[in-house]
């Protein structure tokens, strides 16, 4: 019957058999049994597009590894959830904020991720500001090296180099973390290393740029500029500061071996 | 060499209207959140006890990329056990593989092994 385990077990069959193995699916569907399946998981498209972009061209997946890895992600949000919910209850909030997410994510282990999350959640923050026109006071707040920087990210990764420096680097340096953030810790640490908290309260008081500034950020962006048919390189946070002095052609990319370490 | 690109969707065209810029469905993210924040829909918000919270919107926001790690990690990781196995197709075993061998991802076992599917009888 296990072999037969599909996610619509949850929705009833789940009792069936393999005493606790089917606990967390089974809790799911306790938890709202009318759950339709389409509803548990995330889209299975995306998850694989996912996957691939960490695998090898040649790597084949099959259907039970990807529906694993997707009932695996419904898990890992499950997990995080619970456990920031239990900090709300505990400070008798009402409304688990992102903060919470990422104060959860640090304490079960996930600790790498925060950093990276803060700063797309920073950016979120940004463009969503932009993008409703209420931004202008945060950005204004933030300091002058990427103020201009919203108006379209794409048109950003386009622009002259010259301008795009610094008007679009910090995207790339997020490009840069978030892939670093994921791998353990480097054989050096990254220039911006440094012991990154919880993410910073919403407004104004953000200002970590010149912590995460400088070589990396320029190298990966650099990076992003001159090997666009290698798709951005996600590892810039090893690499060496050298694009950073406008010799973009000599950057060194590091990336990161897609299946590197265990 | 393949390398991650990790704003693909949002720089390269494929910024979707049903996902935004974000690889993952933001909606879809919530629902699951809000199942485990035990809410079980409709439910009175109870102060201070275990009733159903509301989810902040960067709540999910900050889920999509952590999903995207997540899933990233949690396949290279997977597909390491493919290679030490000689093989070229990842499987649910080796997803599983994965999973035992790294303490993090503890919270998963319940799961893949429920996705195991050997006809063997399972071990309690």
């Amino acid at each position: 019957m296990e072999a037969g385990y599909h996610p619509c077990a949850a929705n009833g069959a789940a009792a069936d058999g393999n005493g606790g193995a089917q606990q967390a699916a089974a809790a799911a569907a306790a938890a709202a049994p009318a759950i339709r399946e389409q509803d548990r998981l995330m889209p299975i498209a995306n998850v694989i597009r996912i996957m691939r972009r960490v695998l090898p061209a040649h790597a084949k997946i099959s259907d039970d590894a990807k529906e694993t890895i997707q009932e695996c992600v419904s898990e890992y949000i499950s997990f995080i959830t619970g456990e920031a919910n239990e900090r709300c209850q505990r400070e008798q909030r009402k409304t688990i904020t992102a903060e919470d997410v990422l104060w959860a994510m640090s304490r079960l282990g996930f600790d790498d991720y925060v950093e990276p999350l803060s700063i797309y959640l920073h950016r979120y923050r940004e463009f969503e500001g932009e993008s409703r026109g209420v931004g202008v006071g945060v950005s204004a707040a933030r300091g002058d090296h990427h103020h201009h920087h919203h108006h379209g990210h794409v048109g950003g990764m386009l622009k002259s180099r010259a301008q795009g420096s610094m008007v679009t680097h910090h995207d790339m340096q997020m490009h840069a973390a978030m892939y670093g953030g994921v791998v353990p810790p480097p054989p050096h640490p990254p220039p911006h290393h440094h012991a990154f908290q919880l993410m910073p309260p919403p407004h104004g008081q953000y200002a970590p740029y010149d912590m995460y500034g400088g070589d990396h950020g320029m190298a990966a962006y650099y990076g992003g500029m001159y090997a666009p048919g290698s798709g951005g390189n996600g590892d810039g946070s090893g690499s060496s500061g050298s694009g950073g002095a406008g010799t973009p052609q000599t950057v060194n990319f590091e990336h990161q071996h897609p299946f590197g370490y265990k | 060499m393949r390398q991650a690109r990790p704003y693909s969707a949002m720089f390269a065209g494929g910024v979707s209207a049903r996902t935004g810029p974000h690889a993952l469905p933001l909606a879809r993210i919530k629902k699951i959140m809000k199942r485990s924040a035990g809410d079980s829909s409709g439910s009175v918000i109870v102060d201070g006890g275990g009733g159903a919270r509301m989810i902040s919107g960067e709540a999910p926001v900050v889920f999509s990329k952590a999903c995207e790690l997540f899933i990233a990690e949690l396949t290279r990781r997977a597909w390491a056990a493919t290679l030490d196995g000689k093989r070229r197709t990842m499987h649910k075993e080796d997803v599983a593989a994965a999973v035992q061998n790294t303490d993090l991802f503890d919270f998963l076992v319940d799961v893949v092994m429920a996705d195991l599917g050997h006809d063997d009888d399972h071990m309690d």
